[in-house]
């Protein structure tokens, strides 16, 4: 109690500053008078009651010193001298201070933005309950459906549900359908039509990944036991956050989506977004209710609707390798007996040939993983070379401006300055260096990270991958940048209060301990040089391949093609002639613009990544017997190139 | 006149004990009132008098409070408090058994 009111009293002194050395002043100015009012009137001189007054009372700067002292914040006063006097120092020299400001800011922040952006898409694990015991299915990569035989990475809902009753391996198995559905739906109480992303899964997906519900509850397997029974839904946290604004009566609201209108049971908690790194669904409804969702798929009894990804949850102590002979021998024996799969000669060849691949779903799974590792490695690479650059060059500037106040050092020491306190004072400038510049790159990081995630996403809502600027190598790159920025701000002054005091005096500017100085400064200088030169030549490698890229001919003219995104409402939209009608009206007046040659409309764009494949009937031929093998030869691509110009 | 040195660290008994006898007093009136109840033998210095009753004051056994003098002068008046008076006694029971022992020392023949 004492100690914590002794504190308080130190720190109002703290605060009080100048008022308090005034008083201190005041008060033994008054004590001397008086002293000297006593002498005088003892009979004492006048000028000589002045001398024995102050003679008496002792060395009036020491004992204030000595008062101000007692306080304890001398350090406070010394460490705010010292910033004031290298901020001014800096400002002396702006280049020197630019570049080097420059060089942190531009280190910690690529630094810190790149491996934010590879942890989000690459190191993250997934934020649910003990994520390492996570198995998937296959690659994850593939999305759509399928009803291709077999196939070892997207599943039907009853070849699910079979292999969640019959395996051994697993404590509980859970499905996702493979490709978010983009619907436009209502919120209670609102006119308006609202984008949504839905992610349909099955009711054990919540249990098995152990998710707990932020409000309300989590779907369970109730909800998914009978086809379009239950309309419920969970929605995201973010979705919650900006939809919604967080409304406390969020599980009293229904959502309209088509015709049917859907419960709101349950809010997911903040850290989940689910299990595909880079794509985070706003809403998530059983797979039960796939027909009720836009675009009405109807898969849910058939065997050969493959779109599902499947994941499970491996028992305790049951290796991966045990895991995967079980779902091995499970999906021939599934496959082998289950009710509408065409078990002819060609798809049995086929099965005996085909092998699941179990991997872990630790850190989820993601397509975006998959086309961005490799140059997310090689620009990790990269900005830990600029980070050494920019240390070296940190380095370099500090022993150049060092080398040049030698003489002030000397002349420092020659009039009193402590040793310790020359290399308090040389610390402390650094340290406003290596913190500004740490601050600059701070802000860059942020910055940067938020234009990476951007670029990743190809223009897709960045929220939808979760990238914070990483703390803990924020906090990395800022510490090697400031060690350096201290070590070689300090080697001088230790250098520099240890030589002779009389040679730096006598020397001119610039001329102390150049031996010594000058081969630790072409160390720099060389290293620097080397790792510079090979970024310039990685960089112009890199761009060289981007030109050629550019220059590549796609097999169609794209010159002048613009390209543009619509997502008709499905609720206004119903039946195909709707749609048809919809887009013959939009080509025709598209081509009406100004400056517009022709245009056109497609479902897949050229090179775009997606394709959708189908079987087709030639008008007035004769029907072709059943779906073979050897029959997809007849199947096309469907694309046609949407020229606008 | 011949005027001794301050014994060390006594110099924060002298200053409460005088408070003690006085309500209030400033830093002149204190350094005066030792040196009289010396009977002039006592000699500090007297700036000094002001380092240590800072570090009084960060202990909280005195507290001040700016007042004004029968001349009409602006003058920081220091008072003992609670915590002060407890002090004094630690102080003079440590200083008694100092004293003590020295002349113990001192007459043993």
């Amino acid at each position: 109690m004492s100690k914590l009111s002794e504190i308080w009293r130190r720190v109002g002194m703290l605060v009080r500053g100048e008022v308090f050395a005034r008083e201190l002043e005041e008060e033994m100015r008054l004590h001397k008078d008086l002293k000297e009012q006593e002498l005088v009137a003892d009979g004492v001189d006048a000028r000589e009651a002045r001398y024995a007054a102050n003679r008496q009372f002792g060395n009036a700067m020491n004992l204030r010193e000595r008062g101000s002292q007692a306080w304890g914040w001398e350090w406070i006063e010394h460490f705010m001298q010292d910033v004031n006097y290298g901020v001014r120092g800096m400002l002396r020299s702006p280049g020197t201070t630019l570049v080097a400001l420059l060089s942190l800011a531009l280190g910690i922040g690529a630094n810190t933005a790149i491996f934010s952006l590879t942890d989000a898409v690459m190191l993250k694990s997934l934020p649910v309950k003990d994520p390492a015991g996570l198995v998937l299915f296959g690659s994850g990569l593939d999305q759509g459906i399928s009803d291709g035989f077999p196939n070892p990475e997207l599943y039907s809902y009853p070849f699910y549900r079979e292999m969640q009753k019959r395996n051994q391996v697993f404590s509980d198995v859970a499905a996702s359908f493979s490709m978010i559905d983009h619907v436009h739906g209502f919120i209670e109480g609102r006119s308006d039509a609202e984008a949504m992303n839905i992610q349909l899964v099955s009711g054990t997906y919540f249990p098995m990944l152990g998710v707990q519900a932020e409000a309300g509850r989590m779907l369970s397997e109730e909800d998914d036991r009978k086809k379009g029974e239950r309309p419920v839904a969970v929605v995201s946290y973010a979705w919650w956050t900006h939809s919604l604004a967080r409304d406390p009566s969020v599980l009293n609201k229904k959502l309209t989506i088509g015709p049917t209108v859907f419960s709101i049971v349950g809010v997911a908690p903040p850290e989940f977004f689910g299990t595909k790194v880079g794509e985070a669904p706003d809403i998530w409804i059983p797979l039960a209710m796939q027909k009720e969702i836009p675009p009405g798929w109807d898969g849910y009894q058939d065997s050969m609707f493959e779109s599902l990804h499947l994941m499970a949850r491996l028992k305790p102590g049951v290796t991966m390798t045990e895991a995967s002979a079980d779902s091995n021998l499970l999906f021939q024996q599934i496959l082998h007996g289950l009710a509408g799969v065409p078990l002819n000669q060609e798809n049995l060849q086929e099965l005996d040939k085909t092998r699941v691949e179990l991997n872990s779903m630790a850190t989820g799974f993601s397509r975006l993983r998959y086309e961005f590792s490799e140059p997310l490695k090689i620009l990790m690479g990269v900005v830990g070379l600029v980070l050494l650059i920019a240390c070296a060059n940190i380095a370099n500037l500090l022993l150049a401006r060092s080398t040049a106040r030698a003489r002030e050092l000397a002349v420092r020491q020659a009039l009193g300055a402590g040793r310790s306190r020359l290399i308090r004072q040389l610390l402390t400038e650094s340290l406003v260096l290596a913190l500004a510049g740490g601050a600059l790159g701070v802000a860059f990081a942020a910055w940067a990270s938020h234009l990476l995630s951007r670029m990743v996403l190809d223009g897709r809502d960045a929220l939808q991958l979760n990238v914070g600027v990483d703390m803990r190598l924020l906090l990395f790159t800022l510490g090697v940048s400031v060690a350096t920025a201290l070590l070689f701000g300090t080697i001088p002054a230790f250098r520099a209060t240890t030589q002779t005091l009389a040679n730096s005096l006598k020397e001119g500017r610039g001329q102390s301990n150049a031996p010594a100085k000058a081969r630790l400064a072409t160390a720099l200088v060389v290293s620097q040089i080397a790792l510079s030169l090979v970024l310039l030549v990685g960089a112009g490698l890199l761009f060289r391949s981007f030109l050629t890229l550019l220059k590549t001919n796609p097999g169609f003219n794209p010159d002048g093609v613009l390209t543009m995104n619509l997502n008709l409402p499905f609720a206004k939209y119903k039946e195909n002639a709707q749609r048809s009608a919809f887009y013959a009206d939009l080509v025709q007046r598209v081509k009406t613009l100004p400056g517009v040659q022709s245009a056109a409309v497609v479902n897949y764009l050229p090179l775009g990544g997606a394709n959708s494949s189908d079987f087709f009937l030639i008008e007035g031929a004769p029907e072709p017997p059943p779906p073979t093998q050897s029959s997809i030869a007849t199947t096309i691509v469907l694309a046609i190139v949407s020229l606008v110009s | 006149m011949n005027r001794e040195e301050l014994l060390p660290g006594t110099l924060h008994l002298l200053i409460l004990k005088t408070l003690a006898r006085n309500q209030q007093m400033h830093g002149y009136e204190i350094a005066r009132s030792i040196q009289q109840f010396s009977q002039d033998v006592l000699q500090v210095e007297e700036g000094s008098l002001y380092p240590a009753l800072q570090r009084m004051l960060i202990k909280g056994w005195v507290k001040a409070e700016w007042g004004v003098t029968a001349e009409n002068r602006r003058a920081r008046y220091y008072r003992l408090t609670a915590a002060g008076r407890k002090q004094l006694e630690v102080e003079k029971a440590q200083f008694d058994r100092v004293i003590q022992a020295i002349a113990r020392v001192i007459q043993t023949a």
